[in-house]
């Protein structure tokens, strides 16, 4: 079934970027395997907008890592552009699900330490840079401070600017705006689409919530509790998706129907027990 | 208590002064006691026919006539020098050693069963192999002090870079960094805050055992003087000289302090 919906979404103009082939991902739960992630099979084209939902535990972070790199499949294949991923790289960026601040850096010198790394030394151009990103996140005020000095939202936003600051070609997020209050989210979301726009970016978004899911994608794979993905489904809504065009006569109906549609498969995923074998 | 010194600035010089002596009553007490004990003690004979030599006053009497003709400095100078020339040897040692042990986990396994082996042998049972190697004097001391300095600074810096984040190691691979970039980016700041801990205690037991070393055949130093006041039967030099080791311990040990305060994150 992913297969089918995929075609749709590859045969177009865009070229495939990264693919999936029979992912499997195993741990050790009690002396026993789980498979966190099983048989994935997923095409994600240049510049495509990709979200991923699920219930908890159905294995959207593991698959994510695995893109980035940072674990190995157990069997199955990830490509990037034909090549086996092997580690990760500055060409995906991840935001991952806990903040990973440096505790002895301000806000600044943490989004500017993507800088250093890519060897940008002049220090008012890392300034700038740096800076750049930290009011688009609506961090301003909060640049000298460090990561003991913020609230949970305010660490999540200046992670947030870390990656955004290195230009990476592929986004991995995961979960980046979870617990964020819903007018930083709104905030947030425009400027990702934004900026996904300009530059032209692939992004892989993990949520657990569904409007954010129907609101950003292209296309919306769903997960199931052990560890499939169950359904890929595509987003027609019409973009810019924000202000005025929301307010398009069919599109709160489209939108809402769309969700729906999401919800159930969720529910129908999250109905299954968890795969140990 | 900002707000309360605030208000004496307007006040008057004397206010501060008072203000200054409350905080630390507690501490200017313990001082007081020390001092009066000491006195007592050496007063009553408690320390034998010598006592009146050991007292504080005695003592207070041969610091201001060795200070002023020149000993303190004459013998303080060349330990320090020694202290200092051995650490900055032990650290340029001790700390890239402590990275790498760190860092490397292979490593690790590997240095762990000598480095802890070695670390608990006194420096001074090396003495007469330093003193086969290196000669009496300078070499031989110097070599038994970063000898003794380089275990806490390698142990601790092990543990600071051992238990860095693997959410640090992770974020820094995704944004393209390599070994060099993680070890000066992210494994060497996060371990300053133990290395300023193994200094403190490099510095605090190198102070220690740079007394004993300097009674091996060096013409100076405060260990060396130490010796030589007892072969002039000058007791309240002696205990002056007892008063100037504290002392300068002291300083060194508060200037880790404030090391500490300024460089150590805390999470
Ligand atoms: N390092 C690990 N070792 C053992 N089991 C793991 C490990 N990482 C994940 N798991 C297990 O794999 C399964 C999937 O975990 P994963 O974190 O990918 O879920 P998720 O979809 O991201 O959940 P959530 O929405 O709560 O973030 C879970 O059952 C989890 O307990
Ligand atoms: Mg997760």
């Amino acid at each position: 079934m992913a297969e089918g919906t995929n075609d749709k979404a590859g045969s177009g103009r865009r070229k495939t970027l990264i693919s999936l082939s029979g992912v499997t991902k195993k741990y050790q739960k009690n002396g026993k395997d789980l498979e966190a992630v099983s048989g994935c099979d997923l095409e994600i084209a240049e510049n495509e907008f990709l979200v991923i939902v699920g219930p908890t535990g159905s294995g959207k972070s593991t698959l994510l890592k695995m893109i980035a790199g940072f674990e190995p499949p157990t069997s199955g294949e990830i490509r990037l552009e034909g090549e086996l991923i092997k580690g990760p790289g500055a060409d995906r960026g991840m935001i991952f699900q806990e903040y990973a601040l440096l505790p002895w850096r301000t806000v600044l010198k943490n989004v500017e330490l993507g800088l250093e790394l890519k060897g940008v030394s002049g220090e008012k151009e890392k300034k700038a840079l740096a800076m750049n990103y930290i009011d688009m996140v609506g961090l301003t005020y909060a640049a000298g401070k460090y990561p003991v000095e913020l609230s949970g939202g305010m660490k999540r936003r200046a992670s947030l600017a870390m990656i955004l600051v290195t230009k990476p070609k592929i986004l991995l997020m995961d979960g980046p705006f979870n617990a964020l209050d819903s007018k930083t989210k709104l905030t947030l979301h425009n400027e990702i689409v934004r900026i996904w726009e300009h530059e032209h970016n692939t992004i892989i978004f993990v949520t657990s919530e569904l409007d954010e899911a129907v609101k950003l994608s292209d296309r919306i794979a769903v997960m199931n509790k052990r560890g499939q993905i169950s359904r890929i489904i595509d987003n027609p809504l019409p973009r810019p998706r924000f202000g005025k065009e929301a307010l398009a006569p069919d599109f709160h109906h489209r939108f809402v129907a769309l969700r729906e549609e999401v919800m159930n498969e969720v529910k129908i995923g999250a109905g299954l027990e968890a795969c140990t074998i | 208590m900002k707000m309360g010194s605030k208000e004496d600035n307007i006040q008057s010089g004397s206010g501060m002064i008072v203000d200054f002596i409350k905080g630390r009553a507690f501490y200017l007490l313990g001082i007081l006691l020390f001092l009066a004990a000491w006195q007592i003690a050496c007063t009553l004979k408690g320390f034998g026919d010598f006592s009146e030599a050991f007292s504080p006053l005695s003592a207070a009497l041969a610091l201001l006539e060795m200070a002023r003709n020149g000993d303190i400095l004459h013998h303080a100078i060349p330990s320090l020098r020694r202290v200092l020339v051995s650490l900055s040897l032990a650290i340029v040692f001790a700390l890239p050693t402590g990275v790498l042990v760190g860092y490397f986990r292979q490593l690790e396994q590997i240095t762990y069963v000598p480095f802890q082996f070695m670390r608990m042998i006194s420096p001074l049972a090396w003495m007469p192999i330093a003193i086969i190697i290196f000669g009496v004097g300078d070499v031989s001391v110097t070599f038994l002090l970063w000898l003794v300095a380089i275990w806490p600074l390698i142990l601790n810096t092990v543990h600071g870079a051992g238990r860095v984040s693997p959410l640090w190691l992770n974020m820094a691979k995704t944004m393209g960094a390599k070994d060099m970039g993680i070890l000066s980016k992210i494994i060497i700041p996060a371990a300053i805050p133990d290395m300023l801990t193994g200094l403190r205690l490099a510095v605090g037991v190198s102070w220690i055992i740079l007394v004993p070393a300097e009674m091996l055949g060096v013409p100076d130093g405060l260990g060396y003087f130490i010796l030589d006041t007892r072969d002039r039967f000058r007791y309240d030099q002696l205990m002056a000289t007892i008063f100037i080791i504290g002392a300068i311990g002291y300083l060194l040990d508060s200037a880790n302090r404030w090391l500490i305060s300024k460089f150590a994150w805390k999470i």
